[in-house]
């Protein structure tokens, strides 16, 4: 079955190149620029209802974005029907004339870029039996800790993805994933793991399982801790989600000359912890946001945004780089509103000098609830704790029922302690567990 | 279609139409298209579901291909499905008093920097504004020849002002969305007020995290309702085992002035006029004067678990139908708003909400309020920021003590599996007890 789609996959590639030279011709006639983005892709996943397997899917996937660039002003739509391209075009070219006009500089011309499909694994196949026995392997690991299995999850993807505009552009690239999520329970004591990699071979289901149902069993029973200041070590998964929900999105070149972004007036300050290095690296081999070129085909290279703690630079797009007379960082991504291009990232990594943070007794906060309502603005934040643990020399000893944790995640990279030896890819960020040595935890 | 038990087709086409100002600037704006499908079949087992964007209807060989490919899908499956008896139909769709499609973009754009002007102030240094106008055409269709199609076109605007003084940076955020038409004229006022919020904010103290009583809004109830109870009664969550509700139906968890609803019917945000499975939708009392009385539930986890009612199974265009909450809330009590900041006496008024999350397995959840007040003797006085409360599902119910008489229902979007829906909730103010709001100001 695996072959088969693969055969019809590239298949449809070939068909794809020749609408796509009629577009940029047809378009050629009314506008002066213009760039098709275009992805296609195939997936399989299997889902388990407790420990059975309950569905299991296939789907097939498609996307053509268009944007034109005519006076300065810039238009776009999408469709999931390259069949209907030319109404896509239409609806571009008109999206244009809406835009206010703004400097353009144009879109960027052809040059030989060496590392593509940094993010495709040739061995990996949509196959549904595949990912069965992940499931299998999942609940093979989960077996080592007494909890219940409730919900589950294993898949599989290939895309392609085409960027071609009217300078001659004409890249292609390839990636694949796989993705895993298991859910546990024990009493009222929930776990959770997942895992995310471009190679199969990168990924260990039997290793999700086992700690789904590790933090299920061991955070059973777990006690009240009295409001006040702690040494917490966040996990990355936990510091993930205060990072990517209100750090991140503050070094976007647009928030910041917009006025949306704290770190505005921060350019050449210290915001973080000396030890603290933060940069975009998407030439990665093997990880998930690896590329060789952005989302508008800038050649992507690496982008340090905070060494030793000092913030040196924004991400930009073209055209957030014409209009503040910047230059791009090659940080363009797929994602905007109708196909649009927009700034984000590739492989944000927090980096520095690792420690031993687990040498003294601190509290170990695994995940985090809620940390989407953190304020994007002002960084503060409230969240609810889960599978938080009392630690001692590495060793989780005594769990902690239920407690929130606030603060502000500007103000916490100041006060970063230490950065662990382990380093751990949660999607696009590749992060280290930190330290902070005083943390306000309110009890109950 | 020999040995397919079932199958289901859900088919969506549809048009996005965005406008982006951004301080004066119009950004984007433009129509977008899209076409999605899914297929759904169950055989001896469980499901097979075949997602295909860009669908041609078809039938005959060609049809019988696809259930084909559905079905052997399903051979990895274990589980046995079965599907519990349901009602069908569909209900009309309420009528729009202005047709978003008569009306030009260059008007709409228009409106909106109207709306994004009106958030201009000397301390404002961001005022964006965004319109989104959804149309969807929706066609399902069974293997018992049930087949229903309908339109529905949702369409609102968000605005945000941020206003910054000396590295103090805050936000104000208003939004409007509706499935009853255009609704872009004369709502300069939402720009004004997501500015003076910002503005005021920048003066407000941070709250002194632990517990206390708390006065919450209508919007910001409807958003604990949802997350403290909603979640945990979806059917899906309870046949899996990862949620506290199970096996409570006909239990005492909650004060009994409180009674709380989700209903698809009602013509709110969230509203369906049949579930993504041909289900007729109908009002769920998810609990009922404090007492456990009915989850919510597709076909499958109503015949798995019972003690519900379906019509709840929801989806994004192209995704299979997970169950869901569409327009949920506490109904009214009968209590007035002076009562209610009466026997608060001393602890906070809590407004707005940017949602929250909830771990049903566990039964905590957590929500947010985008700013409030100090209550002091009754009465309302220093303004608080932005502020998130956590509570416990089974003991929570019990602290809701007043409900008033003024239920508002606010718009919005709920995330699960993946998929996000449109959902509205609702709630009269209520006075919360010993909440615990994680506050990090000292005193």
């Amino acid at each position: 079955m695996t072959g088969r789609l693969t055969f019809f996959f590239s298949m449809r590639w070939w068909v794809a190149v020749a609408w796509i030279e009629d577009l940029i011709r047809e378009g050629q006639k009314s506008v002066d620029e213009i760039e098709v983005f275009y992805v296609e892709g195939t997936s399989v996943s299997a889902d388990l209802k407790q420990k059975k397997v309950n569905l299991a899917t296939t789907s097939r996937d498609c996307g053509l974005g268009i944007r034109i660039i005519h006076k300065g002003r810039i238009g776009s739509s999408s469709t999931n029907d390259p069949d209907k391209w030319r109404d896509c075009l239409k609806a571009a070219i008109a999206s244009g004339k809406l835009a206010t006009p703004q400097t353009w500089n144009g879109l960027p011309e052809p040059v030989s870029i060496l590392s593509s499909s940094l993010s495709f694994d040739p061995a990996l196949e949509c196959d549904p039996d595949i990912a069965r026995d992940l499931l299998r392997q999942m609940l093979e690991g989960a077996s080592e800790h007494p909890a219940d299995i409730t919900a589950g999850s294993a898949s599989l993807s290939v895309s392609s993805v085409t960027l071609a505009n009217s300078y001659g552009i004409r890249y292609e690239d390839h990636h694949t994933g796989v993705s895993l999520s298991l859910e546990a329970i024990e009493r009222q004591s929930t776990g959770s793991e997942f895992d995310y990699k471009s190679y199969i071979g990168d990924v260990n289901p039997r290793h999700v399982g086992q700690q789904a149902a590790f933090f299920a069993s061991k955070s059973t029973d777990g006690k009240e801790i009295p409001t006040g200041d702690y040494p917490v070590v966040l996990s990355p998964l936990a510091y993930a989600e205060l990072l990517g929900n209100v750090f991140i999105p503050a070094l976007n070149g647009r928030s910041v000359h917009s006025g949306r972004s704290r770190l505005a007036q921060s350019l050449g300050q210290t915001i973080a912890d000396p030890r603290i290095q933060m940069y975009d690296d998407p030439l990665l081999p093997r990880a998930s946001g690896s590329t060789g070129w952005d989302a508008e085909g800038t050649p992507a290279r690496r982008i340090d945004f905070i060494w030793d703690g000092v913030l040196q630079t924004f991400a930009y797009d073209l055209k957030t780089a014409y209009r503040y007379d910047k230059k791009t960082t090659g940080s363009a991504v797929r994602g905007g509103f109708g196909g649009l291009p927009a700034i984000g990232h590739h492989n944000f990594i927090v980096d520095g000098k690792r420690d031993n943070i687990l040498d003294e007794r601190v509290l170990y906060v695994h995940n985090v609830v809620g940390a989407h309502t953190a304020n994007p603005m002002s960084g503060d934040y409230s969240v609810e704790i889960s599978n938080a643990f009392w630690m001692e020399d590495g060793g989780f000893e005594e769990p902690v029922r239920s407690a929130m944790m606030s603060g502000n995640v500007f103000d916490l990279h100041k006060d970063i302690a230490g950065l662990s030896k382990e380093t751990r890819a949660i999607g696009s960020l590749i992060l280290p567990s930190i330290k902070i040595n005083k943390q306000r935890i309110i009890g109950k | 279609m020999s040995g397919v038990n079932y199958y289901d087709l859900r088919h969506v086409t549809g048009q996005v139409t965005h406008i982006d100002i951004d301080n004066g600037v119009v950004e984007s704006a433009g129509t977008s298209f899209f076409n999605k499908a899914v297929l759904r079949v169950l055989d001896r087992t469980g499901w097979g579901v075949i997602q295909i964007d860009n669908y041609t209807p078809c039938t005959g060989r060609k049809f019988e291909n696809l259930i084909g490919a559905a079905q052997k899908l399903a051979g990895i499956t274990e589980e046995i499905v079965e599907l519990g008896d349901v009602p069908h139909g569909i209900l009309p769709i309420p009528p729009m008093k202005e047709d978003p499609r008569s009306i030009s973009i260059e008007e709409k754009s228009s409106l909106l920097a109207g709306i994004e002007e009106a958030a201009r102030h000397p301390l404002v240094t961001n005022r964006r504004a965004n319109y989104i106008e959804r149309i969807e055409q929706v066609r399902f269709e069974d293997s018992s020849a049930n087949v229903y199609s309908y339109e529905m076109c949702r369409s609102g605007f968000n605005v945000l002002a941020v206003a910054s003084r000396n590295g103090n940076v805050q936000m104000g955020y208003e939004r409007e969305h509706t499935i009853h038409g255009f609704d872009l004229r004369h709502r300069q006022e939402s720009g004004k007020k997501a500015a003076e919020i910002a503005v005021a904010l920048l003066d407000a103290g941070a709250v002194k995290g632990g517990k206390m009583h708390a006065v919450l809004d209508p919007e910001l109830a409807g958003v604990f309702a949802h997350e403290a109870v909603g979640h945990a009664s979806e059917g899906d969550l309870i046949q899996e085992g990862s949620s506290v509700l199970k096996g409570k139906t006909g239990e005492k968890i909650g004060n009994e002035i409180l009674t709380i609803v989700d209903n698809p019917a009602l013509c709110e945000f969230g509203f369906d006029p049949v579930d993504a499975e041909g289900t007729a939708v109908l009002r769920t009392e998810i609990i009922n004067r404090g007492v456990v009385n009915a989850f919510l539930h597709n076909r499958e986890s109503l015949a798995a678990v019972g003690n519900g009612i379906a019509g709840h199974a929801r989806a994004m265009p192209g995704e299979p139908p997970l169950v869901r909450m569409s327009n949920t809330f506490i109904e009214n009590g009968d209590a007035t708003e002076a009562e209610i900041f009466a026997e608060c006496r001393n602890g906070i008024f809590l407004k707005g909400s940017r949602g929250g999350q909830v771990d049903p397995g566990r039964g905590i959840f957590q929500f947010n309020a985008e700013y409030g007040y100090l209550v002091e003797n009754g009465e309302c006085t220093k303004m608080i920021r932005d502020v998130s409360l956590s509570g416990d599902i089974l003991s929570a119910l019990h602290n809701i003590t007043l409900c008033g008489n003024d239920r508002k229902m606010s718009p919005g979007y709920c995330g699960k599996g993946g998929q996000s829906v449109p959902v509205s909730d609702g709630a009269p103010h209520v006075l919360l007890l010993n909440a615990v709001v994680g506050g990090s100001g000292l005193d």
